[in-house]
């Protein structure tokens, strides 16, 4: 178990800097993911972090050791590759009991460390098997196997479970997540699906263009996103952004669009720093954070024109065609609305976002 | 996946066609293989009897190349008199020797072109290659300049050395490409369960041993069968099998019986390699070729 301290990280490919000046401290035994859409340095952080890439600039340490110039195997980490990257002419016991025979650990012992391993992750009866003869998700469970049959300092898991099916994914996502808490060995896992992140993860980084964006529990990323960029990233359908203006009116601040004319609740007001009182933002909100009918519920309801209706499933997804954008609200299934027709919106304030029309940092 | 059958209309032409494919393998069986055939059983004739030929146009009397009485005593000549076992050995020593030599250094070179990138690294690759376009008789003089004042000529390490110099470049770039169909994360994984470089390297060659298969049996046909080299740099003290059988003929007696054994001794060794591994031999050089 280690504390993972990364201080002032760059990775440059050639000219090209991968990822931007990285600070981020992962506390002793927690799970944190690192989320980004690709190429976002995510996967670079990590490789940077097994010594599988060199670091240009800056610090890695565990434990307040650095390890800048420790070689991957002087690390005791263990990671699982997103391709799992079994060695295709072993059998799957001789896979998971590799990082013990290459530390010249006792026959017995590793007879009793793979079959353990193999039993927690219920691959038991295919320890003769070669990778070849396994299915996507027994793979992933032999390449999980062969991380935890040691016990690392740190698991580095890089995208494990991109590869298999949704519901595959949906059951290892528990399993994993379990995993990391029995064990409490600290866990990096890199990933692009936010749903992954939110749900596993104790603290989540997200990143973009090599930098990172805002570090939180997934919670904070989810509601308090530091700017635009990671709260149109995070969340599932994505929120809904329309460019209004500022007014002032009387004490109040009216956000102002074409089809509406909302004020901000006092807080906000005060979140909103003297500057940006008056002139244009970026409103977000998501579709969960708006309902939708068909009678005007109150003066304050956004008009707009149904483009179109998606059910999925439990959910019904609204499009909802304002004067020059769409938005998208989410409703039950009994919704009635048809495409064509005309309905009202009400927006949660206390669930809304505004940021800066220019950098897109969040005031509230 | 569409079928991968050819397609097969039994027009008047295609049937004409399939016979006259039939006679030309026919015939080309008869000219590759009489050859051998006729030095097969040559070898084990009497002289007399190996130039008893039918004349020409009897075709009944093709009979006369069976009828003889079988006899070694050629091989007795070859391994008692000629002293053939010592070239033979010498023959094994040289052929598989370079082999060896190239196959450790070839993959050693051939992991690092395929993994570590470097300024000028596609310039030495092509160097590499380059020195298998000049063909053997262009350097030979200067090469056995070098050879002679390093006091090479003439011993077997000499050869060695001159097989390798030509094999090593071929296993390079043979290696290479199966090196590079290896996925990276493979070593990426070793080493990141404890393994150091060179363990992770060792651990990917499982994976690339049909492509090393195919190369030490080139490699070893290619030093076999060599007789320029041999001639030139072993010469003396590392007599081959070609050369020695070369020897045979003297200005004033042509040792024909002596020749026909010696061929045999030398071809059936390779042909038997050739039919051990054919089946490797064939994966191993599709392999490199085809990314699967």
């Amino acid at each position: 178990m280690a504390t993972v301290t990364i201080r002032n990280v760059w990775k440059y490919y050639g000219q090209t800097p991968a990822v931007k000046d990285l600070n981020v401290t992962c506390p002793d035994g927690s799970f944190v993911s690192i989320l980004g859409p690709s190429g976002c340095g995510k996967s670079s952080t990590m490789r940077m972090i097994a010594g599988l890439e060199h670091i240009s600039a800056g610090d890695i340490l565990f434990d307040n050791q650095r390890i800048n110039d420790l070689a991957p195997k002087d690390r005791d980490v263990a990671m699982v590759f997103e391709n799992y990257a079994l060695y295709p002419h072993k059998t799957v016991f001789e896979n998971i009991a590799n990082p013990l025979r290459l530390r010249g650990t006792a026959d017995a012992t590793i007879k009793e460390r793979v079959t353990g391993a193999a039993r927690l992750l219920e691959i038991a009866h295919l320890l003769e098997r070669r990778p070849h003869e396994l299915s996507g998700g027994q793979k992933q469970r032999v390449a999980i196997g062969r991380a935890i049959v040691r016990e690392p300092k740190l698991f580095l898991f890089d995208e494990p479970i991109a590869h298999l099916d949704a519901k595959l994914r949906a059951h290892m996502r528990g399993e994993i997540k379990h995993l990391q808490r029995n064990l409490g060995t600290t866990m990096i896992y890199v990933t692009h699906d936010q749903l992954e992140a939110l749900s596993m993860a104790d603290f989540i980084a997200v990143m973009h263009d090599g930098e990172l964006q805002q570090w939180g529990t997934p919670s904070e990323i989810f509601n308090k996103p530091v700017n635009a960029w990671v709260a149109g990233f995070v969340g599932e359908p994505a929120m809904n952004f329309l460019t209004c203006d500022l007014k002032r009116r009387g004490d109040d601040v009216v956000l102002s669009h074409h089809n509406f004319d909302i004020p901000l609740l006092p807080g906000q007001v005060r979140q909103l720093n003297g500057a940006a009182q008056a002139g244009i933002a970026r409103m977000g909100v998501r579709p969960d954070a708006m309902t939708v009918s068909m009678t005007k519920p109150s003066e304050a309801a956004i008009q707009g024109e149904i483009f179109v209706n998606e059910l999925l499933g439990g959910d019904m997804l609204v499009e909802v065609q304002l004067a020059d954008s769409r938005i998208r609200v989410k409703t039950t299934p009994e919704f009635e609305g048809k495409p064509g027709e005309i309905c009202y919106l009400t927006v949660n304030r206390d669930k809304w976002h505004v940021f800066d029309a220019g950098d897109g940092h969040a005031y509230f | 996946m569409a079928s991968r059958d050819v397609v097969h209309y039994n027009t008047p032409l295609q049937r004409v066609l399939s016979v006259l494919s039939v006679v030309f393998v026919i015939f080309y069986l008869i000219w590759t293989l009489l050859p051998f055939v006729i030095m097969f059983v040559s070898s084990f004739k009497d002289l007399l009897e190996a130039f008893k030929l039918p004349a020409v146009g009897d075709w009944a009397g093709i009979g006369v190349f069976f009828e003889f009485t079988p006899t070694l005593k050629h091989y007795q000549t070859l391994f008692a008199e000629n002293n053939f076992s010592r070239y033979m050995l010498n023959s094994l020593i040289a052929a598989g020797g370079s082999a060896v030599i190239s196959v450790i250094f070839g993959s050693l070179a051939a992991y690092s072109l395929s993994r570590v990138d470097f300024r000028g690294k596609s310039d030495l690759f092509f160097w590499i290659i380059s020195t298998r376009m000049a063909p053997v008789v262009a350097v030979m003089v200067p090469l056995f300049a070098i050879f002679r004042s390093l006091d090479l000529v003439g011993t077997l390490p000499g050869l060695i050395l001159a097989y390798t110099t030509f094999n090593l470049p071929f296993a390079i770039w043979i290696l290479k490409g199966f090196f590079d169909n290896v996925p990276y994360g493979i070593e990426e994984a070793q080493m990141v369960d404890g393994a150091t470089r060179f363990q992770a390297f060792r651990s990917i060659l499982p994976l690339v041993a049909p492509g090393i298969g195919a190369f030490i049996v080139l490699c070893i046909l290619f030093a076999w069968n060599d007789f320029l080299f041999a001639a030139i740099i072993g010469s003396g003290g590392a007599k081959t099998l070609p050369v020695a059988t070369r020897e045979l003929v003297q200005p004033q007696n042509i040792q024909w019986g002596a020749i026909m054994a010696a061929g045999v001794v030398t071809t059936a060794p390779m042909m038997l390699l050739g039919l051990v591994i054919r089946k490797y031999l064939v994966t191993g050089l599709t392999m490199g070729a085809v990314k699967e």
